[in-house]
């Protein structure tokens, strides 16, 4: 049985402390959660450590129904997610299995720029994009929101080009010996076979552009296309001070990711130690 | 001669057909990823680095600037001021998150019952956007009604204190990612074999030896990457900042990428801050390539036991 | 999730096909009632619903155009704003207020509304008029006109006469009744005041009844910041930050500075007896309040009760595609119908006298009497709102270190000599 490095810490002291750990990573959502079914007035007039007396879902109402409700914006997220999902996927399969299988020139130099393009950090392009689509008259459109990483990205092709590599050459040979052109071997052999990482990879870009908020907040404006990031940061900058409000919106702004989290949470947990992605 | 001739040019006219049809098919599948990293990422460093010699309000004809945006980067007050904060808030959060992940996965590696449980607990500050999580935070630190000052008991001001701010942001940031970094580290322990350890037990040495000596050492390709990603993703903090204090109070937690903002979308100063994102490029690119090659010297991948 | 069916591709495929299609309603788009949009953005979300009644009934008479609203939060109101003259985005129809009016004005960006709606003038308030006159022309539709005075809880305040308070000097009859009305002592801290960094509601009626000044002479054109130089305004804000850290009457600068909301809030939760705050809040306390309230005259000073009226208006965008549609929305605006809805559920003081009177008669039937507001509205004498070209870089310049004095980290003195110097500085670039 596996025991890990001992460090002499006894079990109940390890168990002390990762429960400390799983209660402060736990606590202000709950306490969150808990302002959100109070009413203002017991906000304002009582402790912030009691009970909501009553408990109340008119905080939820507001922000699903209000002045500011967050559902318009939750469609937008869903629609770029979605959007950007399959771009992405397609996009990066297609790019790593040239690079994993065919020859080409200049293939080297190509994938050792798409390494270097690696480093590149989003606070330095968001500028020159933001200045290239204003005079593209992009601003405040679906496509402006979704354009940037829509053709996938240098980390995908770096990690589907690895495990492209690891697949048996055979399977593909007997493919092309029974005739199949590219992407027929594509889609009956390599992406089968990839459904693993693939799937890590779609897990990774829902949760990064689901929770993607400097780029859309600069190229929207109002409450057409504002995400769901961006329309939170709106409603709490609108109501501030109504925390039992902010709270519900924050809350629900949540809540699809970690239902999300919760179904899948293997696949992401392998995924973030397999990859290395944030 | 001229009999055997042309069966061999009909072979090499089949290789070379061949590897046409090959390089076609490449770049044709190549191409929506090249074109989206040539325009999305490659053009606009470009871009960038045309805008930091002008001086563009969007509204007005751009102006050449020559090196006035880059003498102010150097010369702002509010500028290096930036980054400073981004570098304190840095060296606030790396250590803390590297050392606490890494206490975090060891204890997650005993592997006793409930750890999955913790596993995934753990994690969940991370899956949630950082922009939410630093409006939840807000609360929790907001003086009259957050949950921070009825725990503690005494009212503090912490977002709004000079001292206690660029702290509780950067606080806000380790805790999210403590679960993410623990995760990197459990991944590598499991890659440590266990007969290393064992065997340096049977020769007398304490835990806290064997974890110096073999599990620390073998540990570095993890702990690089977590520091090299760390830190870069340090230097980009933006959504919490936003969310918790907007850059303030008075810019003490104004780090480089809310100047950047700031500068661009507020001031409408496009070349300035296209000047502050060259810079921060190249200290970032800078500090990639120093982490690889002090790590890449002192890293021990293969493991035979 | 593992694996990638057909079915899944498809329904994913489908998804895509919905892209770019948004359920939230477009204020740009087509109106499907085939009519002309027309865009007007404003941040105030209880003449948002006055508007909405009146542009209904716009719309009964004028089907061919369709106004549709657009809220922007106050916090982001002016952030939003040259962005989006930048990007040539702006609505067709805006709210801006004065601090935020000089520099589009020369510009260019509005519509010259003495040209466009010469006949309706007479039909506005005059001071808001002379507020947003430039060059001889007025550029905006005169909606709203705040005034000040106190809301008072009467629950809290009982039999103490409050009608008459007068801070300041030997004779301050106000420093001992917030005092009074102080408590600290339970869960929640119940304050007397609302002394906070808030310009119109605060500290601007206190330097005005001080006898300070905060800037050169409007007519003059002379926009010079000139409060650091003033010891009389010094003095005024040297009592508001006393109130806030010696006194403690009021709630700490660190809950006011940045949320301009705590202290109605507070009010309307009933854990503040005395409001000094605006028309603009006078809905919102009205729906929210759970207690018996009243309004009384704002505070008296040393040399009088000078306060700041201030008043809103409606800009047309001068780039705008639909300028006939966008000056016949701007002209039902600026009408004694049209305007009337503002005041007809006393959203707002309109700015247009005719419609005033719904507004008195709505109070009156709720049985609030808004007299205090109208006393402060019709005074001659008062204290200039913040003018000139570049007003909000000036003003945002001296916030940043005004607040921080009112935090109680730089003494009152220093701290505004500074904040001119800073002011001055920036709008000279």
């Amino acid at each position: 049985m596996r025991r890990g490095p001992r460090i002499g810490l006894g079990i109940g002291i390890t168990y002390l402390v990762l429960l400390a750990g799983a209660v402060l990573a736990l606590a202000p959502y709950l306490l969150s959660l808990l302002t959100s079914l109070k009413q203002p007035v017991q906000l304002a007039r009582q402790a912030t450590l009691t009970w909501p007396a009553p408990w109340t879902g008119e905080n939820y109402a507001n922000v699903l129904g209000g002045q500011y409700t967050l559902l318009p914006a939750l469609v937008v997220t869903v629609q770029v997610v979605l959007v950007l999902l399959v771009g992405q996927l397609v996009c990066s399969v297609l790019a790593a299995y040239a690079f994993a299988r065919l020859e080409f020139p200049g293939k080297r130099l190509l994938f050792g720029g798409y390494l270097a393009t690696m480093m590149v950090p989003q606070v330095v392009t968001i500028v020159p994009l933001y200045v290239m689509f204003a005079q593209a008259g992009l601003r405040n459109t679906f496509w402006g929101i979704v354009l940037p990483t829509l053709f996938g990205s240098p980390f995908a092709v770096y990690l589907l080009r690895e495990h492209f590599r690891g697949v048996p050459q055979d399977l593909e040979d007997a493919a092309k010996l029974d005739g199949c052109g590219t992407l027929r071997i594509l889609r009956h052999v390599v992406v089968p076979l990839s459904r693993p990482v693939l799937a890590t990879l779609a897990v990774i870009t829902v949760v990064s552009q689901w929770n993607n908020f400097l780029w859309p907040l600069i190229i929207t404006t109002g409450p057409t296309w504002q995400t769901l990031t961006v329309a939170t940061a709106n409603l709490q900058s609108q109501y501030n001070g109504n925390w039992t409000l902010v709270t519900a919106a924050t809350t629900l702004a949540m809540a699809p990711l970690v239902a999300l989290f919760l179904l899948v949470n293997r696949r992401i947990t392998e995924s973030i130690a397999v990859t290395g992605f944030r | 001669m001229l009999a055997l001739a042309p069966r061999a040019w009909h072979v090499d006219d089949v290789r070379t057909t061949r590897r046409r049809r090959e390089t076609l098919t490449g770049f044709t599948l190549l191409a929506p990823s090249l074109v989206g990293t040539v325009v999305f990422l490659l053009v606009p460093v470009a871009v960038a680095l045309w805008l930091s010699f002008q001086r563009w309000d969007l509204v007005s004809p751009a102006r050449w600037a020559g090196l006035a945006n880059y003498a102010a980067v150097l010369t702002d007050a509010g500028i290096r001021h930036s980054f400073a904060v981004t570098i304190l808030f840095t060296l606030l959060v790396i250590p803390t998150q590297t050392v606490l992940g890494l206490g975090v996965a060891v204890l997650l590696a005993r592997r006793l019952p409930g750890s999955g449980f913790f596993r995934v607990v753990y994690v969940v500050p991370w899956i949630c956007a950082p922009l939410v999580v630093g409006l939840v935070w807000r609360w929790m630190f907001d003086p009259s009604t957050g949950a921070l000052n009825a725990i503690v008991g005494t009212r503090v001001e912490w977002l709004s204190s000079h001292t206690l701010a660029l702290p509780a942001v950067a606080f806000v940031t380790v805790w999210t990612q403590v679960g993410y970094v623990a995760l990197f580290f459990l991944a590598g322990l499991a890659g440590i074999p266990p007969q290393l350890s064992d065997a340096a037990r049977v020769d007398g040495a304490g835990p806290w030896r064997v974890f110096r000596s073999i599990t620390l050492p073998l540990l570095r390709p993890t702990t690089s990457f977590v520091l090299i990603t760390g830190v870069i993703s340090s230097f980009q903090v933006f959504d919490t900042v936003y969310a918790m204090t907007e850059g303030g109070p008075g810019g003490a937690t104004s780090v480089v990428a809310y100047e950047i903002y700031s500068e661009a979308f507020t001031a409408l100063r496009m070349g300035r801050a296209a000047a502050i994102a060259v810079v921060l490029l190249v200290i970032l690119v800078a500090l990639t390539l120093l982490q690889r090659w002090w790590f890449g010297r002192r890293t021990t991948y293969e493991v035979s036991a | 999730m593992e694996r990638l069916s057909r079915r899944a591709l498809i329904g994913l495929g489908a998804g895509g096909l919905l892209a770019g299609c948004s359920i939230a309603e477009d204020p740009a788009s087509d109106s499907s009632s085939g009519g002309t949009v027309v865009t007007v953005r404003l941040w105030d979300d209880t003449v948002q619903r006055a508007y909405e009644k009146s542009f209904a009934a716009f719309r009964e008479q004028n089907p061919d155009i369709d106004p549709r609203i657009e809220m922007v939060p106050w916090a982001s109101y002016w952030d939003k704003l040259p962005a989006d003259v930048a990007g040539g985005t702006l609505p067709d129809i805006l709210w801006v207020n004065s601090s935020n009016f000089g520099v589009y004005v020369d510009s260019g960006t509005f519509l010259n509304i003495s040209e466009e709606l010469p006949d309706s003038i007479g039909g506005w308030q005059q001071t808001v008029v002379e507020q947003y006159t430039r060059d001889g022309s007025l550029w905006g539709v005169p909606q709203l006109s705040d005034a000040i005075a106190l809301f008072v809880n009467d629950d809290l305040v009982g039999d103490t006469d409050v009608s008459n308070l007068v801070w300041g000097g030997a004779d301050d009859t106000f420093l001992p009744v917030a005092q009074a009305l102080t408590n600290r002592s339970g869960a929640r801290t119940q304050y007397g005041f609302n002394a906070g960094y808030d310009l119109q509601a605060i500290f601007f009626n206190f330097v005005g009844s001080n006898g300070g000044t905060w800037q050169g002479d409007a007519a003059s054109g002379d926009d010079t910041y000139t409060f650091g130089d003033d010891q009389k305004s010094v003095a005024a804000m040297q009592y508001v930050v006393d109130l806030i850290n010696r006194d403690q009457v009021s709630p700490s600068a660190a809950d006011t500075n940045d949320n301009g909301d705590f202290s109605r809030d507070q009010f309307t939760q009933g854990n503040m007896a005395l409001f000094q705050s605006g028309t603009y809040n006078l809905k919102n306390v009205a729906d929210s309040a759970g207690f018996g309230w009243s309004i009384a005259p704002a505070l008296t000073g040393p040399v009088g009760r000078v306060l700041v009226t201030n008043g809103i208006i409606a800009v047309g965008n001068a780039k705008t595609a639909h300028k006939d549609a966008t000056l016949k929305v701007l002209e039902w605006l600026g009408s004694a119908e049209g305007a009337g809805y503002i005041g007809a559920e006393g959203a707002a003081f309109p700015a247009v006298t005719e419609a005033q009177q719904s507004y008195l008669d709505y109070w009156q039937g709720e049985g609030i009497d808004v007299q205090p507001f109208l006393d402060a509205a019709a005074a001659t004498d008062v204290m200039p709102a913040p003018h000139g070209a570049r007003a909000q870089t000036g003003q945002q310049a001296a916030d940043e270190i005004l607040k921080e004095v009112f935090l109680g980290r730089i003494p009152v003195a220093d701290g505004m000599k500074q904040a001119q110097d800073a002011a001055n500085a920036a709008i000279q670039e």
